[in-house]
């Protein structure tokens, strides 16, 4: 009985007759959320054109890349322009922009800063298998459980889960067994290879006087000095560490072959014109000499084992970089006779 | 007179036909949202039918397969005028995630079908549904009452 009367004392109150009157959802619920990630925004003044956002969209309608008309003063510019009606609003066009300030922002997940990338240095490090002696040194150094580890006898690093900190490198007793490989500036580094291994056997050419008297068991040495090659080095990419490293690496591992070219032995015979395989060596009927052109040379000692009266000379050079700074670095260079036999067979 | 009274009915009386022409029914959901307690449809005199012959609006959501083509355009034709349609999301406007090379599509919807509002979204809020409806509706249906056949 007394629950039914506090079940009409209920309807008898004022405020639930005055909510029955104006029954109305409360504006809140109806208001968007600032959490809501609502249609991408576009700001074309960042925006580099990499239409990196059109190949993260999933929508097949929602982006487009326009470009602005060329006027007077500078040329037109790409810009993503969105259409709210094929966006899905899932973000992924903001995420992926490159540009900072973000050249389309959409939600909040844009914001987000991850505490690392997958790769947090522009190093990817192998381990030449050929190099390595499994010490385990690297194994035992590395911080990140399973980045290193052992299959088949082989010692591997795992690229999924390296963070690049370089402790395997650091604690590798055997030169060049773990490799810190620049995987950015790849052009960069072609060029600064290059003009390495130009200098160095402009360097040898220079010195052909000497070489030329080299007996089979001599070796001839000499030094080079590296400060103009690096300021040199330094004009391509100013990045220290890539070119003392590069530096490195082409002096571990570059053999030399180097041709010499001694044209007051030469008969004429035109042996050697037949003989070499990239047709660098020409024979000029008007003014009777043999040309050697050094830029389609092989250096594959073809002519030197032709020539029967010893105008092609043959040698192999190799290189050591020590002490390995920048300031203070010298190439010491090698240069030793082939043992190649002599003469046509 | 009897038209101001007809207006005033029409107004606040809206009935409501949902047609979903082959979407992911993601849009359908945001529409049985505003069916729930939290928006209420209902308090702004709304109702849902799904019945195209007692309809005021039509709802149209999905991106028009080969199957609904003809069907879409029965049911249009089964609504008593004044009638109003209304495309939820971006599948009735432009095909969406599904208007990918080699897909059978259809979009627009208003290639079948003359659209008076358009909501885009994938899928757009309940609210922004509620609003498009409230914004288009009582006006148009009312406007189109008026018209004589």
């Amino acid at each position: 009985m007394s629950s039914l009367i506090w079940y009409l004392y209920e309807f008898a109150r004022k405020s639930w007759a005055e909510s029955f009157a104006v029954a109305r959802t409360n504006p809140e619920i109806v208001e968007t959320p600032d959490r809501f990630r609502d249609f991408p925004e576009v700001f074309p003044e960042y925006c580099i054109s990499c239409g990196a956002c059109t190949a993260a969209c999933p929508a097949p309608n929602a982006i487009r890349l326009v470009r602005s008309e060329d006027t007077a003063e500078e040329e037109g510019k790409a810009y993503p322009v969105i259409n709210n009606r094929g966006c899905i609003r899932c973000g992924f066009c903001a995420e992926v922009c490159p540009t900072v300030p973000k050249t389309i922002t959409c939600g909040e997940n844009h914001l987000i800063r991850e505490e690392f990338t997958i790769l947090p240095t522009d190093r990817m490090f192998v381990i030449d298998d050929y190099l390595c002696i499994r010490c385990k040194k690297c194994l035992k150094a590395c911080p990140v459980p399973g980045a290193i580890y052992e299959e088949d006898n082989k010692i591997i690093i795992d690229q999924s889960l390296c963070i690049g900190c370089e402790e395997c490198l650091n604690n590798c007793p055997v030169k060049g067994a773990v490799k810190g490989i620049f995987i950015s500036h790849i052009q960069e580094q072609k060029e600064i290879i290059n003009l390495v291994v130009n200098t160095l056997e402009e360097a040898i050419e220079g010195k052909r006087d000497d070489i030329s008297h080299l007996s089979d068991e001599d070796v001839y040495k000499f030094n080079l000095p590296i400060t103009e090659l690096v300021e040199r080095a330094r004009s391509v990419l100013d990045n220290d560490d890539l070119i003392l490293d590069t530096f490195q690496k082409i002096t571990d591992r570059l053999k030399l072959r180097i041709v010499t070219w001694d044209e007051d032995k030469c008969k004429k015979c035109r042996l050697c014109v037949d003989e070499c395989p990239s047709g660098a060596i020409t024979y000029d009927e008007k003014e009777d000499v043999i040309k050697r052109d050094t830029k389609k040379c092989l250096r594959c000692s073809t002519c030197y084992q032709t020539c029967p009266f010893g105008v092609a000379g043959y040698y192999v050079s190799r290189f050591l970089l020590d002490p390995t700074s920048l300031e203070e670095g010298v190439i010491h260079i090698t240069v030793k006779a082939s043992q190649l036999p002599i003469g046509a067979d | 007179m009897l038209d101001g009274l007809k207006d005033v009915v029409r107004k606040s009386s809206i009935h409501v036909c949902l047609i979903n022409t082959g979407g992911c029914n993601g849009c359908d959901i945001e529409v049985v949202a505003l069916l729930s307690p939290r928006y209420d449809l209902e308090q702004y005199g709304i109702y849902v039918h799904n019945n195209p012959r007692e309809a005021d609006v039509i709802l149209v959501t999905g991106a028009v397969t080969e199957q609904w083509k003809e069907n879409l355009q029965r049911i249009y034709s089964k609504a008593p005028e004044p009638k109003v349609v209304v495309a939820i999301g971006n599948c009735p406007l432009t095909g969406d995630v599904f208007n990918q090379e080699g897909c059978s599509v259809y979009a627009p919807v208003s290639d079948f079908i003359p659209v008076d509002a358009e909501i885009p979204g994938c899928p757009p809020r309940p609210s922004e549904i509620l609003a498009a409806i409230l914004a288009v509706g009582p006006d148009a249906i009312a406007a189109k009452g008026r018209q004589k056949p």
